[in-house]
């Protein structure tokens, strides 16, 4: 059953296990993203090298997913021996906490214990730095950095934020460059902002303007809070602006790869292919697209219909084939949904079939990974019901 | 009775797993209400308009559509809301301009975080302070229903007010941030729905948020609505041939071009199903003092108007 097309695609995921140093798993919320970074990190390490999958998801589900009550800020190594690796090959696995990412940003770039205070005690530092959204992405993006140049390990396999769009994601540290790099941090740190005299010297009557303006939007007094908040970070901003740099160039390198994951619904087939334009827009490595839960179809993969009438009542064989034809349908709405992306992606998709259970521990994982690096299935290239029946009556 | 209590309020807000279904859900509690004479606004938040789609309208933009007579969909694009409250904030045109077309305030408005949420919340305040004419005391809709983002997001989400009063204490940012936050927190005017699927990760993050929307958000959940519910189809004896049947690898066709082996492999697979159903269903109802209505899963070659007035049906139903 195994098609192709489907093992082509799961030849690129393996060949970018082998050989990239970060993997970047994107998709929308509830399509089995968290569990596909885990499972690819997982084959990788059974492979033998050293691993470490991170996840951003304050829901906490690769902690479900891989049997532990929760991951710590810091990267935590899992036995792996119940599993038989080969090799000497290593997974660690970690949660972003997105305070202690903060925290840790400012203490390494802070140039004096002042500095460091003065940052660390802003009101306006506390709400940033926690888990206000749209933090995240800075953060997920800076540990990032910081991950792939510790040498404990060879291969980073990041599963991304929940946004609102994936994408937000990508974008970020082109929004922090280009927030960095104008006139916008030069208008917040104008001395007009000191606090106490801030109606008063403003220089220039378009100076005054423009702070009028700003009152009656955001409030002078938020302003001014703001501008301390920047202030304190004096002396930072080259630092910040070069890490964002290296993540953008990080994130377009040859060692870098996109893996795209999507469930056989519409909506997320939709957002998949979408992320993928812009993917190709932006010229990022993009190493393959994965479809999660596609349902078997049952009245086309049945194989040989048996000789003989079946020994079951009427009402259950009457009942039995009502749901062969219900599932039957599902199947068709997910291939229709399917076939409109393999016209659109260039490279194969790998599709994993449902499976029978919840994936939560370490052996679900295996069978995941093993799944997607086997050619998962292909339902588009299966035999139609029309071939079956003249099989049948054959 | 879940409706009704649903239907005292003002503003719904659902959230719950990516992936449960939200939007569908969504869509069948806003075709529910309506059926009982209430003029409904669905907001969608910065995602694709699916509300529409599902009732075979054509894809609106950021400005509420009429999709069906007293029915309203509306996607908030959060650049677009902040444009609207600079225009109306600054009220002369050409300076409101001047505002927009500068790089220091896109640039600003792309990298603050929590801003774009904040000014998504406060659009849904004014939807909900809207009247239905100038100087009328009728509010132009009496039931405005939010998809919030998913579990995880969606607490960011909500928790934007409370971080950005305690971040501002004074001026306008922090004094829509209270308004909005009180909006919110008020159990009479507003109730969190929470959408969960019969999984072992949907209903973890459905206790999760329950939990989170009382300790950390403030806000009251009243419903739980369980959604892609496999309900029996089998009575219990046929169950029971179905499974003994499997374990002998009974053979034989059952229609031209079936076996019997496969569709003996289909039932098992919606009995698994269905019993998972049942046994978190049973737990959610251990965990979560909540009414919870079941929807059932969607076999339908399409979602359409019809799915979604069926399911509509059945939250009316619970």
């Amino acid at each position: 059953m195994t098609a192709p097309g489907g093992r082509r695609g799961s030849r690129a995921l393996a060949a970018a296990l082998g050989e990239r140093r970060v993997l970047v798993v994107c998709g929308a919320g509830g399509v089995g993203k968290t569990t596909t970074a885990a499972a690819l990190a997982l084959q990788a390490a059974l492979e033998g090298r050293h691993v470490l999958v991170c996840t951003i998801d304050p829901a906490r589900r690769l902690a479900t997913s891989l049997g532990l009550a929760a991951l710590g800020g810091r990267p935590r190594p899992l036995d792996l021996s119940p599993l038989g690796p080969r090799g000497h090959g290593a997974l660690w696995a970690m949660m972003l906490d997105t305070r202690r990412t903060f925290d840790a940003l400012v203490e390494r770039h802070a140039p004096g214990e002042t500095a460091r205070r003065r940052i660390l005690d802003n009101r306006f530092y506390r709400q940033v730095s926690s888990a206000l959204a749209g933090s995240h992405e800075y953060m997920a993006m800076e540990k990032l950095l910081e991950l792939s140049a510790d040498d404990r390990f060879d291969l980073v396999v990041l599963d991304t934020p929940p946004t609102r769009h994936a994408l937000d994601f990508l974008e970020a540290p082109e929004r922090l460059m280009g927030f960095l790099d104008t006139s916008v941090l030069r208008w917040f740190l104008k001395p007009y902002f000191v606090a106490g005299r801030l109606t008063l010297k403003v220089a220039t009557r378009t100076g005054a303007f423009a702070l009028d303006l700003a009152d009656r939007v955001l409030g002078l007094q938020f302003l001014q809070d703001l501008s301390e908040f920047f202030l304190a970070f004096e002396g930072m901003y080259a630092g910040f602006k070069q890490r964002a740099e290296k993540v953008h160039a990080l994130l377009r390198g040859e060692d870098s790869g996109f893996v795209l994951v999507a469930g056989p619904a519409r909506t997320t087939l939709d957002e998949a292919l979408y992320f993928y334009r812009r993917l190709r827009e932006k010229d990022m490595p993009f190493v393959g697209l994965v479809v999660n839960r596609v349902h078997p179809d049952p009245l086309a993969e049945a194989g040989p219909v048996p000789r003989g009438a079946a020994g079951v009542d009427a009402a259950l064989a009457r009942a039995l084939l009502r749901l062969m034809e219900d599932q039957a349908r599902v199947a068709r709405r997910e291939r229709r949904g399917i076939a409109r992306l393999e016209d659109e992606v260039s490279e194969p998709l790998v599709l994993v079939p449902e499976l029978e259970a919840d994936v939560h521990d370490l052996r679900g994982l295996k069978e995941v990974g093993e799944l997607l690096l086997s050619g998962g299935r292909s339902p588009s290239r299966r035999r139609r019901p029309s071939q079956l029946q003249a099989q049948g009556r054959g | 009775m879940l409706l009704d209590d649903l239907l005292s309020r003002r503003l719904l807000v659902l959230s719950g797993k990516g992936g449960t279904g939200k939007s569908v859900v969504g869509t069948a509690l806003a075709i529910a209400a309506r059926g009982r004479g209430k003029r409904v606004l669905l907001v969608e938040v910065d995602a694709p308009l699916e509300a529409p789609r599902y009732l075979g309208a054509p894809r609106t933009g950021g400005r509420e559509a009429e999709v069906r007579p007293g029915l309203f969909t509306v996607n908030l694009d959060p650049a677009a809301v902040m444009d609207e409250y600079v225009r109306r904030v600054v009220r002369v045109d050409v300076l409101a301009r001047r505002i927009l077309d500068s790089p220091v305030y896109r640039r600003f408005f792309a990298a603050a975080p929590g801003l774009p949420e904040l000014m998504m919340l406060g659009k849904i305040m004014v939807f909900e302070e809207a009247r239905a004419a100038r100087f009328s005391s009728r509010p132009r809709y009496d039931l405005i229903l939010v998809d919030a983002p998913s579990t995880g997001h969606g607490i960011s989400f909500l928790k934007v007010p409370l971080a950005a009063s305690r971040a501002a204490p004074a001026g306008p940012v922090g004094h829509n941030a209270r308004r909005i936050l009180a909006l919110l927190q008020d159990p009479q005017r507003t109730a969190l729905v929470i959408v969960a699927a019969p999984e072992e990760m949907a209903v973890v993050e459905a206790q999760e948020l329950h939990r989170a929307a009382l300790e950390e958000l403030g806000m009251r959940p009243r419903a739980l609505v369980l959604n892609q519910c496999h309900e029996a189809r089998f009575s219990r004896e046929q169950e029971a041939d179905i499974l003994r049947l499997a374990a002998d690898a009974a053979a034989g066709r059952l229609a031209r071009g079936v076996g019997l082996p496969a569709a003996l492999a289909a039932a098992r697979r919606h009995v698994r199903r269905r019993k998972l159903t049942q046994f978190y269903q049973g737990r959610l109802r251990r965990v979560l003092p909540l009414p919870m209505a079941s929807l059932p899963y969607l076999f339908d070659e399409d979602i359409g108007p019809s799915s979604i007035e069926r399911l509509a049906r059945r939250i009316e139903a619970a």
